[in-house]
């Protein structure tokens, strides 16, 4: 998945995952058991659930947020994230 | 609006409960007919009748949506739907988390259930000229193993998200990709936005689900949402037979174009895409 690119830019550069607020999270897994993209995993102890594979999730997807009763899930801002791509890209030209 | 209702009402989950709760109210405000998903189950044709007559509601408590592939299981069609974390969060509601409905629980459950059973809002008919969407063309096509993957090149573009735009004038069609439509197999059901909402590029509009997954429909464009394709609630199967014809979801009023099309591909662009895409998925 290393060379994945999101409209021309690698997407190990996007900042773009879901956030899980532990205060909120009652680890049903029901948002693990939603994605398809293996962003999340299951851990032994305290902390049953993390964003172990940021990179994998799809950029602007927010699905899995949809399925979080609790409401834990959070995003980047989607506006600054688009600035963001713009700017890589941009740049990325200039170099070129 | 008199339907049947089918809810997940798992036992072992406070939301179970909550749709359970949804259930009662529905058939104590709407004269709603309760199809308990055990029974149905079980011996589908002591619902027979009831299905037959009344269309179907099905509700779910979460994003295993139990109800939702029940039904889909059974071959029944769904006449709506609602996922209840979304539903109260709509509602701007929160909800107590308890596998016995307390006093604020079942007064939510009494709102959700008029949401559930209210007439449909007459149609907004946009203000807007009817616009005419030609069928696309020429298609580049993408193969993989014995798969094939059409891809319409002129007029239509692409984001990486598998959705495309066609655009015509200030007006644009929205839907998903032959590839997207693919992958996710029979579809079952297209949650649509509402009209009259604005968007913007990469919001979401609606979703698209079928036994296997549900889609969340990214928009390619910004704008505000003038009609969804009213056909797709009876045959929602149309996204699988045409993804780029029949099978469109949303049209919008475009808010500006040019600077989105930055972010967007061409066909041939969104080919290269695909082609990656499957190899990766079956990788
Ligand atoms: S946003 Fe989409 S891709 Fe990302 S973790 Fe959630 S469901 Fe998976
Ligand atoms: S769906 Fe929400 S509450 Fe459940 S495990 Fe995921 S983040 Fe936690």
């Amino acid at each position: 998945m290393s060379d994945a690119t999101f409209m021309g830019v690698s997407r190990e550069k996007i900042d773009w995952a879901p956030t899980i607020d532990y205060s909120k999270c009652d680890f049903c897994m029901e948002c693990d058991d939603f994605c398809p993209h293996k962003v999340f995993e299951r851990r032994e102890g305290e902390v049953k659930l993390v964003v172990a594979n940021p990179k994998n999730c799809v950029v602007f997807c927010r699905a899995c947020a949809k399925t979080c009763g609790p409401d834990a899930l959070t995003f980047p801002s989607k506006p600054e994230t688009i600035a963001a791509i713009k700017q890589i890209r941009a740049k990325e030209g200039e170099a070129e | 609006m008199k339907c049947a209702v089918l809810v997940c009402s798992g036992l072992d989950k406070p939301l179970g409960s909550l749709a359970r709760e949804v259930a009662v109210c529905a058939a104590e405000q709407a004269e709603c007919e309760i199809v308990c998903p055990v029974l149905l189950n079980n011996s589908p044709g002591r619902y027979e009748a009831t299905l037959k007559e009344l269309p179907l509601a099905v509700v779910d408590g979460c994003g295993t949506r139990c109800a939702t592939k029940l039904a889909t299981q059974m071959g029944l069609k769904i006449g709506r739907r609602m996922l209840l974390p979304e539903a109260i969060k709509e509602l701007g509601e929160t909800f107590e988390d308890s596998l016995r409905p307390g006093p604020e629980a079942r007064a939510l459950a009494l709102k959700l259930a008029l949401q559930l059973t209210a007439d449909e809002a007459e149609e907004e008919a946009a203000e807007t000229e009817a616009v005419t969407f030609p069928e696309p063309a020429d298609f580049l096509k993408v193969t993989h193993d014995k798969f094939v993957f059409p891809i319409p090149v002129e007029g239509y573009f692409f984001n990486e998200n598998d959705c495309w735009v066609q655009v015509v004038g200030g007006r644009a069609r929205v839907g998903i990709t032959d590839y997207m439509q693919q992958t996710l197999t029979d579809i079952t059901y297209f949650a649509p936005p509402e009209v009259g909402r604005e968007v913007e590029q990469f919001d979401d509009l609606g979703a698209v689900e079928s036994a296997k997954a549900v889609f969340d429909v990214i928009s390619p464009v910004g704008g505000k949402i003038v009609a969804v394709n009213a056909a797709l609630e009876d045959t929602p199967e149309l996204i699988n037979e045409g993804p780029y014809t029949g099978g469109w979801l949303v049209e919008l009023e475009l808010t500006d174009f040019e600077a989105d099309r930055e972010l967007l591909l061409t066909g041939e662009q969104y080919a290269v895409k695909v082609k990656q895409k499957a190899e990766e998925a079956s990788a």
